[in-house]
């Protein structure tokens, strides 16, 4: 096992001047020649913890806990000595930006001038280093007698780069290496420090927001929210498999990581760390009262992967095990679904594609517990599913059915139809039911007034029809919807702002939704997860990325 | 604030009355004639007090200003026969249809609702009521129990309550695949539920008509069963009339049979009649969805 480079202990960085928690008892560790990720939404406390490590806060923030490089303790030491290990051992490439040069002084100069304050070098050796370095990065040693303002966003990226290595440090902190870049001068910058550290050997932390960054740099990934480390692990599992409801909302948000799905971000405002609530609280789609009661702290979860979450991570919410459903019609046994695997996690769209006569409906009905499995257990939040035991109450289990004209009884109101559920569960008073059936309709799309409320249900368009049947799911406030195939009857239009709606409220209330539906190019717009089915068997499933590269042909035959 | 809602009622009816074009025109004279026969029978009821019952007359005269449609051979007025006749029979119509109806799809919506030995058991006794010969099993039936009003509209239902039962039951058959009983039941939904709000709805429309249906059946069937002497023979329904009149010694050698025999028969024609028509509209509108009503 490589011995770690450098270590960073229950480190505590609060600003002087506003009382601001910047980082919160964060922990990591960089081993020899290794590569970090460190990814976050901005204001996560990213580039303070790289001054900090630089020890460049010092006068302006409170630092607790230890860093140390190798066996020197960095926080002990006293700035005379500091000097000696900034940009010797551990070296930082500032985001790149006019200001962080000195707009008076020509590129060639400033890099001489670290050198020759570092490494003692004299005027002349300093600025054969300079050339050097320049050469390295790929610039052209012509542009040592520039300024900054003269150069272009990638070359000035490079000089900070060559700034930074111009002491061969043992340690590099990149922050934002690529920001505002085009993706060509991006390419050659991650192609650059990639083949840099080949060649130096240096260890790397990598401090950015855009994931192809870190997938290309990294092979270990720090999640940081709020100064707290939320998830760690190897990168590519932590982009495919998110386990921390941050993380997988800082994926779901990067069109990079999916290019056909929507985009959404994570609502709501970030919080100050708190010593005794779990920071993402607030924005959490599957808080419970624990989770404002203590700081969740980094646990393992499963190899190589920690997780800090009072839930321990994303949890699954609906789980069927070997379901199986046969059939007899006149004297022939249909095998609708055999030993099919299917787990949904909450706060994900869940896919759920094949062709027609596939067995997706079945299983959909034996997950809600309308249709009894001959085989398998179906458990929704650890509990068994049996009958109706999960649809019957509110923010249980949900299912809309493909037919909506069979799905409303046509003489009924309006009103009626929307207020059943809850009439039947006896919920609340007569005008708090109203109400919440004129949220449910509002949020549908459709009228909510008495007019509209009075009218008879054969009077409505099929697609009106499928509305007031998802509002009837809605007024139950499930956890999980189970749509089968719901868009089908609806015209383009209002079937995106049914789907757009659906997903508002995955987002805001960690609304989860299982998908059935034959239509692939809308699977891979709105779903997280598919599972492919054929003849009745699961043949294929995970991150919808995934699922259509290497099951192209199985998906279109 | 009873009397409130009585108001609303009443101003209600010019609105309802305006429905009344939906029916055609063999509806509408049916709908006339129905309410014309039920009017009569109870002012009759109401105001002629003894008049079926005593002679008011000479014995077997014809029609004439006195006596609009003659007397009988005790001398008694036809006409006021008539029309306490109608009490009578709309009497035995009304209650055994909806004996029969409410009955018949009760047992219908529970065979099929439950299914497995209920639907079975029930079904079976349906069949076996749909395959014996009605009229011997009514004439049994009706001599079995002994003449009275009572037992008249017992035997009726009895015969007549499988039709609504099977109707009732396919009907529920297969709205137990319906999505939206589905969802019902997902949600927790119990039979009470289901059949008040889901079923009975449901069906009332086909039961109406069947139960429109029933009440000429019933009143067919109560003139024969009287006709035969197995009815009331104190009632003075239309079937007691023509029973006497038939058995008249040599009506057919005289003209009395222009107004013994036919005006009691007239009026049954009629009335079944109109309640024919009046069926098939309704079952015309509810096929179309006649929510207007």
């Amino acid at each position: 096992m490589k011995y770690p480079l450098l270590k960073v202990e229950k480190l505590s960085v609060c600003y002087k001047n506003t009382d601001a928690l910047a980082v919160h008892n964060l922990s990591f560790a960089l081993r020899e020649r290794e590569s970090v990720g460190l990814i976050g939404e901005s204001g996560s406390g990213k580039s303070s913890l790289a001054l900090t490590i630089m020890g460049l806060l010092r006068s302006s923030a409170e630092v607790h806990g230890s860093i140390r490089l190798k066996n020197v303790e960095l926080t002990c030491l006293p700035e005379q000595e500091l000097e000696n290990y900034r940009w010797s051992k551990i070296a930082l490439v500032f985001q790149n930006s006019l200001e962080v040069l000195n707009p008076v002084m020509t590129i060639g100069e400033q890099i001489a001038e670290c050198i020759r304050r570092h490494l003692g070098l004299n005027n002349l050796q300093a600025k054969k280093k300079t050339t050097e370095l320049l050469l390295m990065t790929g610039l052209d040693p012509l542009w040592a007698k520039a300024y900054p303002h003269q150069l272009s966003g990638g070359m000035r990226q490079k000089v900070l780069i060559a700034m930074a290595l111009s002491c061969d440090p043992e340690v590099l902190l990149v922050d934002e290496p690529t920001m505002a870049l085009d993706a060509a001068n991006k390419d050659e910058i991650i192609k650059l420090l990639l083949s840099l550290q080949k060649e130096k050997g240096f260890s790397m932390l990598v401090i950015s927001h855009e994931f192809p960054v870190i997938s290309a740099m990294t092979s270990r990934l720090l999640v940081i929210y709020s100064g707290n480390v939320v998830e760690e692990g190897n990168t590519q599992e932590v982009i495919n498999n998110p386990m921390h409801p941050y993380t997988r909302g800082l994926v779901y948000a990067s069109p990079a990581v999916n290019p056909y799905r929507d985009m959404w971000g994570i609502p709501g405002e970030a919080t100050m760390p708190s010593e005794n609530q779990c920071s993402f609280l607030n924005r959490c789609s599957q808080r419970i009262d624990r989770c404002a009661c203590e700081l969740p702290v980094l646990q393992t979860v499963c190899e190589d992967r920690r997780v800090a979450c009072t839930r321990g991570g994303i949890v699954t919410l609906l789980k069927g095990s070997s379901l199986c459903k046969c059939f007899h019609v006149r004297f022939r046994e249909i095998m609708a679904c055999s030993s099919c695997d299917i787990e949904v996690k909450a706060g994900e769209v869940t896919a759920l594609i094949g062709e027609s006569g596939s067995g997706k409906t079945t299983i959909a009905k034996i997950l809600a517990g309308i249709l009894h499995a001959d085989r398998g257990e179906v458990f929704f939040q650890d509990r068994k599913v049996s009958g109706n035991s999960e649809t019957s109450k509110r923010g249980g289990v949900q299912i809309v059915f493909q037919d909506a004209l069979s799905a409303t009884n046509e003489h009924f109101s309006i009103e009626e139809i929307v207020r059943e559920p809850l009439d039947i569960i006896k919920w609340g008073t007569k005008n708090e039911r109203l109400k919440i059936v004129k949220e449910a309709l509002k949020n549908v799309q459709l009228p909510s007034d008495d007019l509209f409320l009075r009218r008879r249900a054969y009077t409505l368009s099929g697609g009106q029809r499928q509305r007031t049947a998802i509002a009837r799911a809605l007024v139950m406030t499930p956890k999980l919807l189970i749509a089968d195939e719901i868009s089908a009857m609806l015209d383009p239009s209002t079937a995106a702002n049914l789907l757009r709606l659906l997903k508002g409220l995955q987002i805001a209330q960690g609304f989860t939704m299982l998908y059935i539906t034959h239509d692939l190019a809308l699977a891979q717009k709105i779903s997280d997860k598919v599972y492919v089915m054929s003849k009745g068997k699961i043949i294929g499933h995970g991150p919808v990325r995934n699922v259509f590269r290497e099951n192209r042909s199985i998906c279109l035959g | 604030m009873k009397y409130a809602k009585l108001l609303k009622c009443i101003r209600k009816i010019p609105g309802k009355l305006r429905n009344f074009n939906i029916f055609s025109a063999y509806g509408k004279i049916g709908f006339v004639f129905v309410l014309l026969m039920v009017l009569t029978g109870i002012i009759s009821v109401l105001f002629m007090g003894e008049a079926h019952k005593i002679p008011s007359g000479a014995s077997l005269e014809a029609p004439g200003l006195i006596h609009p449609l003659g007397t009988d051979d005790l001398g008694i007025d036809i006409l006021a026969q008539i029309l306490h006749g109608a009490f009578v029979s709309i009497q035995v119509g009304f209650f055994s249809a909806m004996l029969a109806g409410i009955g018949g799809s009760t047992l219908g919506i529970l065979a099929g609702y439950c299914g497995g030995w209920t639907d079975k058991l029930i079904m079976g006794i349906c069949d076996v009521m749909m395959v014996i010969p009605q009229l011997p099993l009514m004439i049994v039936l009706g001599a079995f129990f002994g003449p009275s009003l009572r037992n008249i509209i017992l035997v009726i239902v009895i015969l007549s309550w499988s039709r609504p039962a099977r109707i009732a039951r396919a009907r529920v058959l297969s709205m137990r695949q319906e999505g939206y009983i589905i969802a019902a039941k997902s949600y927790g939904a119990g039979f009470r539920h289901l059949a008040v709000k889901h079923f009975i709805p449901g069906i009332l429309p086909i039961i109406l008509v069947s139960i429109i249906r029933l009440i000429s059946k019933a009143i067919r069937a109560e003139a024969g069963l009287t006709f035969l002497g197995l009815g009331d023979p104190t009632s003075k329904s239309w079937g007691v009339i023509l029973n006497r009149s038939i058995n008249f010694s040599g009506i057919y050698y005289t003209d009395y049979w222009k107004w013994w025999v036919m005006s009691p028969l007239t009026v049954l024609i009629l009335l079944v009649l109109s309640i024919s028509f009046i069926a098939r509209d309704m079952e015309l509108l509810f096929h179309n969805k006649g929510d207007k009503l």
